[in-house]
């Protein structure tokens, strides 16, 4: 089914947007790691697990889903489809990764944040426990969003052998709609 | 989205484009490799290194 244009640009801009806003709020969640690691203040670090947590859930986990969602219906609803470019496939199988290794991964971060906001701990080096996991995952998740992102904007070429047939199929539909069309 | 690529009109598919194979080469290697390090716990935070030190320092019943 295609979308009416009207359509196909609101879907294309909360797209955007929450692609965009994916990448954004991994940046923020690094910018807290970062912090976290090369702190020596025991309330910065357990403050920065505290608000890792809630970046995760109440940024990160909702823009991903709606990036996903939002994707997904606008390949769908467009010319584009969603097994007929190489590129969109890469896109969908890499942010349904993303977003699995994400949804995999915050419960974690949630039975961290909740450790060091139980303890009175002041020893720095215990807190930051955990902390070079944190980097390696919002890392490559970064890395991951970025190449999602230049799949999209670039969009190069390669049709998929799915994507073939269905516009070879497409063709013969409209030489014969011509051939039978009056003159 | 303002430009379709039109493929040659062959009875056959055309051939996969190396960038393709490239960028499905790298991204099988990432999966696996993020896998395995999530598997076998000796990866930047797999489920083995999941425990904070705090855990350990906490007293034993």
């Amino acid at each position: 089914m295609r979308m009416s244009p009207s359509l196909r640009t609101f879907t294309l801009t909360a797209h955007l947007a929450c692609s965009v806003g994916w990448i954004g709020a991994v940046i923020a969640y690094l910018t807290l790691v970062v912090a976290a690691m090369n702190s020596q203040d025991a309330q910065t670090v357990r403050a920065a697990w505290i608000a890792m947590e809630l970046t995760g859930w109440y940024a990160i986990v909702p823009l991903a889903l709606a990036a996903l969602l939002t994707g997904l219906v606008l390949s769908l609803g467009t010319k584009w489809g969603l097994f007929r470019h190489y590129w969109v496939l890469f896109t969908l199988v890499l942010t349904v990764f993303a977003t699995t290794i994400l949804l995999l991964h915050l419960p974690t971060v949630s039975a961290f944040a909740g450790i060091v906001a139980e303890t009175d701990s002041t020893d720095v080096g215990r807190l930051r426990g955990g902390l070079s996991g944190e980097l390696f995952h919002a890392g490559v998740g970064l890395l991951v969003l970025l190449v999602i992102h230049i799949l999209n904007v670039y969009k190069p070429r390669g049709l998929t052998p799915y994507g073939w047939r269905k516009q070879q199929e497409e063709r013969r539909n409209q030489h014969e709609q011509q051939s039978v069309a009056p003159l | 989205m303002s430009h379709t690529h039109i493929e040659p009109d062959h009875n056959s598919p055309p051939a996969t484009p190396l960038w393709v194979k490239v960028f499905a080469s790298i991204v099988i290697v990432v999966v696996l490799l993020v896998g395995i390090l999530h598997v076998t716990g000796n990866g930047l935070g797999g489920p083995g290194s999941h425990t904070s030190p705090i855990e350990h320092s906490m007293p034993q019943p």
